[in-house]
């Protein structure tokens, strides 16, 4: 049984961290209807500027994380104004192969600027835990959850709230709409990506003081962020939380209870059998399925 | 629009005639070249012909029927394990083990295409993505069948090799085979009723179901036979290399250079594939030679330029300049900009 609330708080600590990945990704899936591939190397360059703030001035992972995050929004307000703009409206496959470009030149560049050696965010209370009972809880762990949560807490408070915040989700269900009531739907969709890019940098920093990272891995954390955005659906800000969660829990029970690395595998049975039964998500909604695109 | 119509029925068969002259002098050259080169241009030029192979296999699902199958290296690992595993533990001949693996490539897809193609748009691609690296993950952990993340490696020596090892002349003219085949079925889809069907569901399914088309089946057969011709691929490339791992087997990157020379040459069209498999390869190979450390930067370059510049493919993109006597490359990007 201590072992069994062990990997179930294990799971529900991880669950966390993926949903702050997968957040922003869902954001630009459910807003703009863009897959973006390049993702996980947004997740990836987060970690890398944390880890030379760190080493360059020394500062603190938790505020470095605030730097990453501005320099991604900068640079996903460019990348989705002067390129990904040009194909919203084509079709998929152009918008999947665009990303995909993307993120080879992110990760080549990553390659060559910061060469391809693993590396991790140590900071001195980074080994800190302490326990509930029989559960040990690690410190950074517990810190990277609990973000997760108030980050999507305040992403949903941004989108009901502010104006620019429900200028957004208008133009998310409506784009024709939105235009005609001036929404400068070029400029939202900018902003869209560049808050989704900052999220996954913050993601990234956190990720860096758990675990290893090299360009390498970007790969994997762009599938984790559709696996948890398909599982929780689109159109709904808590989607992502509720994916990222269940897939956590699934992972840490599989991890514990099987053998080998069918934990990859079963994420992805998990994806397919979602796609397959609830397109929509667990708690989704198809918000944008008969919006008019002018 | 009757006169431009009778303009394409006069002109079909003049292009029929032009283009088998075309590809007779192709033959005829490629064949030539065999002798020419040395060991490593040869199998550069094999790699161009398995990419041709590839890229049709592609097109019909992707680009006739408009499924966008961006797990489709599925097939082109599942093909390819099973050659190697039947290779290896029973004895099969690679030129038995050859259709066999085309064939267990179909059925997996005839399994996964019935729920997957009901699924559209990103739904579509990222359940495939999904399964291919799915796969991935499942022929890792059945070792004892596909020796696992250690690879497996097929027999070209001794008394269990039944087939003997093609060499590099050999693997030239079967994958120039496998071209020319790919090839033939891309120009029979795209002319003939079943071809039209898909064309019609990709432009609007229900409309194609109201005329009369099995919507389900046309997919399912489209994916199958698509997957049919990835396979065999697979199990030439996995004789051709003898060791193969699962990272390699299942690489999203081979999905992503089949659509892109698709898209790249002009998708739903037979030239177009053929002409965007033949110029990436080759600039891909020549970056790879002279600009070693940038030159997946400058690949990924290429892919967003082309990708933004003309997104119809080159095919389509100069047929319908001719059309509209407009080249410019602004109307283009206007196309589907916000």
């Amino acid at each position: 049984m201590d072992t069994f609330l062990q990997v179930t708080a294990y799971g529900l600590l991880q669950g966390g961290l993926l949903a702050l990945v997968a957040v922003g990704f869902s954001l630009v899936w459910g807003i703009m209807n863009i897959v973006n591939l390049s993702h996980g190397a947004f997740v990836i360059l987060g970690a890398y500027i944390a880890w030379e703030m760190q080493a360059w001035t020394g500062l603190d992972p938790f505020l470095g994380m605030f730097v990453s995050a501005a320099v991604l929004f900068c640079l996903g307000y460019v990348i989705q104004r002067y390129l990904i703009n040009l194909i919203v409206n084509g079709p998929v496959f152009i918008t999947l192969l665009l990303t995909f470009g993307i993120n080879m030149a992110l990760i080549q560049a990553m390659n060559l600027v910061f060469t391809a050696d693993f590396r991790s965010i140590q900071t001195s209370y980074g080994s800190n835990s302490f326990g509930i009972g029989e559960v040990r809880i690690p410190l950074v762990r517990l810190l990277a959850f609990l973000l997760a949560i108030v980050i999507t807490l305040l992403l949903v408070a941004f989108v009901k709230r502010t104006r620019t915040g429900i200028s957004i989700m208008a133009t998310g269900m409506d784009r024709g709409a939105a235009r005609l009531m001036g929404i400068k739907a070029r400029h939202v969709y900018a902003l869209t990506f560049a808050i989704s890019a900052a999220l996954a940098g913050m993601a990234g920093t956190m990720i860096a003081t758990i675990e290893t990272f090299d360009p390498s891995k970007a790969g994997k954390f762009t599938l984790m962020a559709f696996v948890v955005a398909v599982l929780g659906g689109l159109g709904n800000m808590y989607g992502a939380l509720v994916g990222g969660l269940l897939i956590g829990l699934v992972q840490s029970w599989a991890g514990q209870y099987l053998s080998g690395t069918w934990v990859n595998a079963i994420a992805f049975l998990v994806l397919i059998i979602v796609l397959i039964f609830r397109p929509n998500g667990l708690v989704g909604k198809a918000f944008y399925a008969a919006r008019v695109e002018i | 629009m009757p006169t431009k119509a009778s303009f394409s029925i006069a002109s079909k068969s003049s292009r029929t005639l032009v283009a088998s002259v075309f590809g007779v002098i192709a033959l005829a050259m490629a064949l030539a070249l065999r002798s020419q080169l040395p060991g490593g241009e040869l199998r550069a030029v094999s790699t161009i012909f398995m990419f041709i192979a590839l890229s049709q296999a592609w097109n019909i699902i992707g680009g006739f029927t408009g499924y966008a199958s961006f797990g489709q290296v599925v097939f082109f690992g599942m093909g390819g394990y099973f050659a190697a595993v039947v290779m290896l533990k029973y004895h099969f001949s690679f030129w038995l083990a050859l259709p066999l693996s085309g064939c267990f490539a179909a059925l997996f897809a005839i399994l996964i295409g019935q729920p997957l193609l009901k699924l559209k748009g990103h739904y579509f691609a990222i359940a495939t993505l999904g399964v291919a690296e799915g796969m991935r993950e499942v022929v890792i952990n059945i070792a004892d069948l596909t020796g696992g993340g250690a690879g497996i490696s097929v027999p070209i020596a001794g008394k269990f090799a039944k087939t003997e090892y093609l060499g590099d002349g050999g693997f030239y003219l079967l994958f120039l085979a496998l071209a020319i085949f790919s090839l033939v079925i891309g120009t029979v889809v795209s002319r003939n009723k079943f071809g039209y069907g898909l064309r019609a569901i990709h432009q609007n399914e229900d409309a194609a179901a109201a005329v009369g088309i099995n919507t389900v089946r046309s997919k399912v057969m489209a994916y199958a036979l698509s997957a049919f011709m990835t396979g065999i691929v697979g199990a030439s490339y996995v004789f051709q290399q003898v060791t193969i791992f699962p990272e390699r087997l299942f690489d999203v990157e081979i999905t992503v250079l089949m659509i892109m020379m698709v898209v790249i040459g002009g998708s739903g069209t037979v030239i177009g594939p053929l002409l965007g498999a033949l110029s990436l390869q080759f600039v891909s190979e020549y970056l790879r030679e002279h600009f070693t450390n940038v030159h997946t930067f400058i690949l990924a370059g290429i892919i967003i330029l082309a990708v933004i510049l003309i997104p119809q493919g080159a095919v389509n993109y100069l047929r319908e300049g001719i059309r509209t006597k407009d080249f410019s490359l602004l109307t283009n990007i206007r196309r589907y900009r916000l």
